[in-house]
């Protein structure tokens, strides 16, 4: 990496260790649990069993007995206050507490307040409800059946469990082509129902203070400022206005979009702690977090491409059934219900393409949440980059081949995608090329024909991604009519240090460090005189969030453009204390000195002092700036990723040999802390290929709803990640950044499964729905004869 | 979460008696673990209770046990039974069909039955669940035999033997003790042994 800044000062391209890891590695991080507050209570959740019932009783009076147990808090209870329902961020509504109904299994029943943990939880066992079961309907293709039950019968009219339909793109110019293509291939996926599993569940602390009418939530969210509007538009009429609610996100253990979405257990917190003045602690364990809070995927995708014998790539078509559970409580963009999946025409030169969804409800929990994806895109580069495979096979062609035949070239950025996008810069053909080389590709294909021969198994997979993230450009981005911009705001002491806040919420990504690095760059202080905060809507200025690769694009851009207002005042300070013009100036980092004079010049430090102690008559004292940025456009990532996987004949057992990653996210702040995002990124690609789903019985029981029985992949089952990097940067981005989080986490499953499918593909295999266990190639295998 | 467990096995006693026995809910039951009738509302309809445990789930289930089918000169049952958990944690149906047939002289007792289980317990246990429930008809078929063995005089003590010898592996009463009896009480911590033994043979192709 090439730095403008010594390793002294720490800007952009320096490996700095991360700031806040001394605090963590020391277990001095504050999470929400650690809060711990004078006269706290617990609450526990009692949770339906059933899928599917009506609630005829809940006899609390056992619970009631049990020395410690204060209170035990129904649907009919917030029913008074008008709190027993609550909106999600799709316009959709929710309960908080059921009345009447259960509509999935786990589901929030009733909530227990005691004066210590583990008496809530007795509490909660003691509790009786009393319910009629009814035939749930689990299958998202049977939920459109004329004779399923209408499920939202909340709802006024509706007469089916229909929730939207969304399109698209050219149906007609599509449908043409597809009718005339000298190639159509069509394949069904399934992107199974998973879940994020970061290391802390989900929590809060409710600290309502009735004297002063004023309320302080701690909470584990990756929004906190969204949340205290919501709060306020929520429990306006209560008294609690904007301005009284204080939210508090305190270090978080991993966040990855479970994080965005307001949970009934948040909202009863905040409802017992106004009923009862006191503040109320719930941290839901393991199950719970698996079992109720909301899921991401479950996508079924009809998926299909039209091209030429030859490879040309002319169109794509997708069509999606969307499974959100008992109600569309997605994370996404207002104007998205399908987040941004009209991404799916991926990396290739064609106009012409069509996507269309429907999304139902069934009697499971609601969701989805984007799990470390930009809404959607994870769900759309694997149909791209499946049936991408799919046609190589159907033509012959090898798909390296075919990709490098169709990429969008170089020089034809900005691209105009067939659904909408400005694709804003890339260099596809170079990152396919150095991880082929990196990988020695060809010899790996020889080495596949001459195991084949033998009746050996090996098979090499391609993922070639384009991402789209940094939501979003407030013409097209709102949150529940708030515009997805975000902010900073960077104040420099007058002995030249700093403190930088921001609208973001760092849940592990490194922004104390990476945040400081831009503006180290920007100002030429070190980036260790420069203290970020997060999390207080009290302190920090308004923003919307981290999820969606979106922090470095929108507050990192912000960091950027705060700091030249502040270098523009620092020019004016400098000519002044110099006494020159300010044209006579020139800056070079952390100082600006006379034209052809180096030897005149003030450093930063000087500079900001100045501000305090001799800046210029009528010139604003201090030096402090904010910045609140609106991205022109998205920044598209994009990666080249390939899998090598020998699976055993015999057992069937599925060994990743190689996984490169090659990642393209613009320039980088930190290549230490982007190689460590791709790492766990990576990891969390290969979860949903080979192990996560979320697996429901038709009674609508979760099956797999604790980690003895939800496989992650940990350490042990990981390979050995090689990754590199190309550098095109971001043309309309401050610092040319485009953004890396979720990019592993899209880019891996399609890498992963196309190697499976081409390991099997000689057989006859065309296609496996992720995970693809060991048990599923086994059947293959089975069936193909090969094992017994 | 549903399961179809099916058992075969042998008594030496004469088919009548055998179906004398079986088609009587009010004995039958108490071969049953952790079950009991409650009430009798007529020949075909019984309200009952089971209780069962496994690990940290506990579940009292009450319900009703229907007697749908009573074939006397086929010697066979249906039985179907629903219970509610009595806190709210879930629910259970089963149907069991019994087929008894003449073989060497003695009985050839045919169970099947299918389960569906919905809540806590079909979250927790269900890669156990099929282990679970072949321990409780194991078990079953030791107290079945006990009950006939019971009702003899000494010399049908051989036979209690050979049965009790089948149902040592079920884990159920001491097959030592000398006093022919049936114990229904449900013997969860021998139970979950034999359930985690079931489980790692399994896993290691055993």
């Amino acid at each position: 990496m090439n730095c403008k800044t010594s390793r002294e000062v720490g800007g952009m391209g320096h490996s700095l260790k991360r700031k806040e890891d001394s605090r963590f590695l020391a277990g001095k991080g504050n999470y929400v649990d650690d809060v711990k507050l004078p006269g706290m209570l617990h609450m526990d959740i009692v949770r339906s069993p059933y899928a599917y019932a009506k609630i005829k009783s809940i006899d609390a009076s056992e619970a009631l007995k049990i020395p410690g147990v204060i209170a035990v808090v129904t649907g009919k209870d917030l029913e008074q206050y008008n709190l027993h329902w609550m909106p999600t961020l799709m316009s959709d509504t929710q309960m908080v507490l059921p009345t009447d109904t259960v509509m999935y299994q786990s589901q929030e029943v009733a909530a227990v307040i005691a004066t210590d943990r583990y008496t809530a939880r007795d509490g909660k066992e003691a509790v009786k409800v009393e319910y009629e079961p009814m035939k749930p309907v689990i299958d998202p293709y049977k939920s459109l059946d004329p004779e399923a039950p209408v499920l939202r019968t909340d709802k006024e009219g509706k007469t089916d469990n229909h929730i939207w339909h969304w399109e698209v793109g050219d149906k007609d110019k599509t449908s043409k082509l597809f009718e005339e293509a000298e190639v159509v291939v069509k394949e069904q996926m399934h992107i199974p129902r998973i879940h994020v599993a970061s290391i802390e569940t989900c929590g809060c602390v409710a600290d309502y203070d009735k004297v002063n009418n004023h309320l302080t939530m701690y909470m584990t969210t990756q929004a906190p400022h969204a949340i205290r509007t919501v709060i306020a538009l929520v429990a306006g009429h209560v008294g609690l206005t904007e301005e009284k609610v204080r939210v508090i996100s305190p270090d978080i253990g991993g966040g990855f979009g479970g994080k965005v979405p307001v949970y009934p257990g948040y909202v009863i917190a905040i409802a017992v702690s106004f009923l009862v003045g006191k503040p109320i602690k719930w941290v839901e364990d393991r199950s719970e977090n698996l079992q109720a809070d909301s899921f991401a995927r479950d996508y079924h995708i009809t998926a299909e491409m039209a091209g030429t014998k030859d490879g040309k790539i002319l169109g794509t078509r997708f069509k999606i059934l969307a499974d959100h559970g008992y109600t569309d409580a997605s994370a996404n963009p207002s104007k998205f219900p399908t987040g941004l999946f009209s991404i799916g025409t991926g990396s290739y030169d064609y106009d012409t393409a069509f996507m269309e969804a429907d999304a139902v409800y069934t009697n499971k929990p609601p969701g989805g949440v984007a799990y470390r994806c930009s809404f959607r895109v994870t769900e759309a580069v694997h149909a791209i980059e499946r049936i991408t495979d799919r046609f190589a096979l159907e033509i012959g062609k090898d798909p390296a081949d075919l990709r490098m035949q169709n990429f969008i070239k170089k020089d034809q950025f900005p691209w105009k995608s067939p659904t909408g996008w400005e694709y804003d810069s890339g260099d596809y053909h170079a990152g396919l090329q150095k991880a082929m080389d990196t990988l020695g590709y060809w010899d790996l294909r020889k080495e596949q024909e001459e195991k084949r021969k033998r009746g050996e198994l090996m098979g090499i997979g391609i993922s070639t991604f384009t991402e789209i993230v940094g939501a979003g450009p407030s013409k097209d981005f709102d949150i529940l009519g708030i515009k997805m911009f975000d902010s900073a705001e960077i104040r420099v002491h007058p002995t030249g240090k700093a403190i930088a806040r921001f609208g973001t919420k760092s849940q592990g990504q490194g922004h104390e460090t990476t945040y400081a690095q831009i503006i180290a760059e920007e100002l030429g202080i070190p980036a260790e005189n420069i203290q970020v905060e997060e999390g207080d809507t009290d302190t920090a200025p308004y923003g919307l969030g981290t999820y969606a690769s979106r922090s470095t694009p929108t507050a990192g851009a912000a960091a950027a453009m705060a700091a030249r207002k502040l270098r523009d005042k620092a020019k004016k300070i400098a000519a002044h204390l110099l006494e020159v013009s300010e044209d006579d100036l020139e800056w070079e980092v952390g100082k600006f000195f006379v034209k052809g004079a180096p030897e005149k010049s003030k450093t930063i430090q000087e500079i900001v002092f100045a501000a305090y102690t001799n800046h210029p008559q009528g010139m604003e004292a201090g030096f402090e700036a904010t910045h609140y940025y609106d991205p022109p456009n998205l920044t598209f990532p994009s990666g080249a990723y390939i899998c090598v996987v020998d699976i055993d004949n015999e057992t069937a057992e599925i060994k990743i040999r190689r996984f490169v990653a090659i990642d393209d996210c613009g320039n980088i702040i930190n290549p230490m802390i982007v190689q460590g995002q791709v790492h766990g990124g990576l990891t969390q690609g290969l979860a949903p290929a080979m192990y996560e789903e979320l697996i429901y019985d038709e009674e609508g029981n979760i099956l797999n709803g604790t980690f003895m029985d939800y496989l992650l992949p940990t350490a042990v089952e990981s390979p050995n990640w090689e990754t590199g990097h190309t550098i095109t940067p971001s043309p309309h981005h401050p610092i040319g950044a485009k953004g890396v989080g979720e990019s592993p986490t899209v880019g891996a499953p399609p890498a992963i499964a196309n190697a499976i499918v081409d390991a099997l593909s000689h057989l006859g295999v065309t296609h496996m729905d992720i995970p693809i266990t060991p048990y599923k190639v086994w059947k293959v295998l089975n069936e193909k004869g090969i094992v017994q | 979460m549903k399961t179809t467990i099916n058992k075969v096995f042998q008594v030496s006693e004469p088919i009548d008696k055998v179906w004398h026995y079986l088609s009587d809910p009010a004995k039958i039951v108490t071969c049953v673990p952790g079950a009991s009738i409650t009430e009798k509302i007529d020949d075909k309809n019984y309200k009952g209770q089971v209780s069962l445990k496994f690990g940290p789930v506990k579940s009292d289930y009450s319900g009703e046990i229907v007697i749908e089918e009573l074939d006397q000169s086929a010697h066979r049952m249906i039985l179907q039974g629903k219970g509610l958990d009595s806190k709210g944690k879930g629910s259970a149906d089963m149907t069991m069909n019994g087929l008894l047939t003449e073989k060497d002289g003695g009985t050839e007792v045919n169970f099947t039955m299918d389960v569906s289980i919905v809540g806590m317990l079909a979250q927790f246990g269900s890669r156990l669940i099929n282990d679970v429930s072949d321990q409780l008809l194991n078990q079953f078929v030791g107290n079945f035999s006990n009950l006939l063995a019971a009702d003899n005089s000494a010399p049908a003590a051989t036979t209690q033997a050979a049965t009790a010898k089948e149902a040592a592996q079920t884990s159920t009463a001491a097959p030592e003790a000398p006093a022919p009896q049936t114990d229904n009480s449900l013997n969860a911590f021998a139970l979950a042994g034999a359930v985690v033994k079931g489980f790692f043979r399994r896993l290691f192709g055993g």
